[in-house]
């Protein structure tokens, strides 16, 4: 058979894959193979065309083997996103699965044109986990952070500016000093202001300043570069 | 046209989620009429994207797609057919305020009455929803008023609504939003043409300095 059915989340998603199995056991032996494997897969990450594509057959078609394949790539990455942001595994396990139901239900909301899919779910978590320390803090439900309301059609042109965007963003992640990229990824974990990281890393608060300023300006540099 | 912009460190903290309730809606309002701010949070969010998907994937627990399906399944709505945006249609709209129309990121606070704090100066508190011990004070300063000198323990975010001010860092019109950090000693006077309405939050606490500062402090809760 293709692949022994495991425990964990693959065993299940295995089980759950099943009529697809049967759907697509006409075709050729190779063929299926091929398909299944690609579900099963959790390490081959899909590219932004492809998570973008899912979305849209979730949207369009309530289609749960693209779910399947959104919800194993992103799960357990938003799960571990909310536990180095402080929470406890069960409660960041817990905020994760509000997540990819909230993907699941607002899939059509997304557009192409205003953010990529990871950073669509980031914005999805980082609210989640707003709205979560606000129910800690008061009883009542709280509004989420005012909407982004501005309705621009999605164009080919802005599609492809998003992916640039996205592209570019992470190319200039990877060109950061390793300290650069561990000052900004404090700031996305940790609730603290630059002064008091500066404190903690024992650094001079002009030293950690400088050193954001010079990260967070080249990012701006290359955003600026393509809305020329 | 605006010339003051927030810095680089609020938007990437605002972008992440980890700017304090007070700060947080101060940003909110700046960036609603900021397009070139928006730009750089739209940035800024797509680093944490980037992270999203750079980082180890944590193990869940062996049910947890089993219960993801359950939920999908017993969801009310379906991805197709999107039911009305939520938030615009539960929003309560603050009751208005003498002088100034109230900011739209504002519209679900809850916005005190103006109290007198001092010569030509008037403040209200703001509470929040989300955070009752957030603060956040809409200042109405009458034109030609200094503001006492002061520092600050931490950051101090304001955005002009009406009105305009000036302090050794230039002038800042309605749209403006000055961020004094906490090794800076400033002090704002209000143009000489009519009242400055700003709102201001602080992140840490404000160190008056001066002798007429000191007197008022334990007035000004800001």
């Amino acid at each position: 058979m293709i692949r022994p059915v495991v425990g964990g989340v693959e065993g299940i998603m295995n089980a759950f894959l099943e009529p697809a199995r049967s759907k697509i056991a006409n075709r050729s032996p190779s063929r299926r193979g091929a398909l299944v494997t690609q579900f099963m897969q959790d390490d081959g990450a899909p590219d932004g065309g492809e998570m973008a594509e899912l979305i849209r057959r979730v949207a369009e078609a309530q289609d749960r083997q693209a779910y399947a394949r959104l919800y194993s790539y992103f799960a357990p990455r938003v799960t571990a996103f909310l536990r180095k942001s402080g929470l406890p595994a069960n409660t960041a396990e817990e905020i994760a699965q509000d997540v990819m139901l909230a993907v699941w239900r607002k899939a059509s909301y997304f557009d192409p044109a205003q953010a990529g899919v990871s950073t669509w779910i980031f914005t999805i978590a980082r609210n989640q986990r707003i709205d979560h320390a606000r129910r800690l803090k008061v009883a009542a439900a709280a509004q989420a952070l005012p909407p982004d309301d501005e309705e621009v059609a999605p164009s080919g042109e802005a599609v492809l500016l998003v992916a640039e965007r996205e592209a570019s963003v992470r190319a200039a992640l990877g060109a950061l000093s390793d300290e650069q990229a561990a000052i900004v990824r404090l700031s996305f974990f940790s609730e603290k202001a630059h002064s008091e990281i500066a404190r903690e890393l024992n650094l001079p608060l002009g030293t950690v300043k400088s050193r954001v300023r010079l990260a967070l300006g080249r990012l701006r540099a290359l955003l600026e570069g393509q809305s020329s | 046209m605006i010339r003051h912009h927030a810095t680089d460190e609020t938007l990437l903290r605002y972008a992440a989620g980890q700017l304090p309730a007070g700060p947080a809606r101060v940003i909110a309002v700046h960036l609603s009429g900021c397009p070139a701010c928006r730009a750089r949070v739209a940035a800024f969010e797509a680093v944490g994207g980037a992270l999203l998907q750079q980082i180890d994937p944590a193990p869940m627990s062996p049910d947890a797609f089993a219960a993801a399906l359950r939920a999908i399944e017993d969801t009310q709505e379906s991805p197709g057919e999107p039911s009305a945006p939520p938030a615009t249609a539960a929003r309560a709209s603050a009751k208005p305020i003498e002088g100034i129309e109230l900011p739209e990121a504002l519209r679900d606070c809850d916005v005190g009455p103006w109290r007198w704090i001092g010569i030509g100066m008037r403040a209200s508190t703001i509470t929040l929803p989300e955070d009752a011990r957030a603060r956040l004070t809409l200042l109405r300063v009458g034109p030609g008023r200094k503001l006492p000198e002061h520092g600050h323990f931490g950051t101090e975010f304001t955005q002009v609504l009406a009105g305009s001010f000036s302090d050794g860092y230039g002038r800042y019109t309605p749209g403006d939003l000055s961020e004094m950090g906490h090794d800076v000693e400033h002090q704002p006077i209000v143009d000489g043409e009519g009242e400055c309405i700003c709102l201001a939050a602080l992140e840490g606490s404000m160190r008056l300095t001066g002798f007429f500062g000191r007197l008022i402090q334990p007035f000004v809760k800001l």
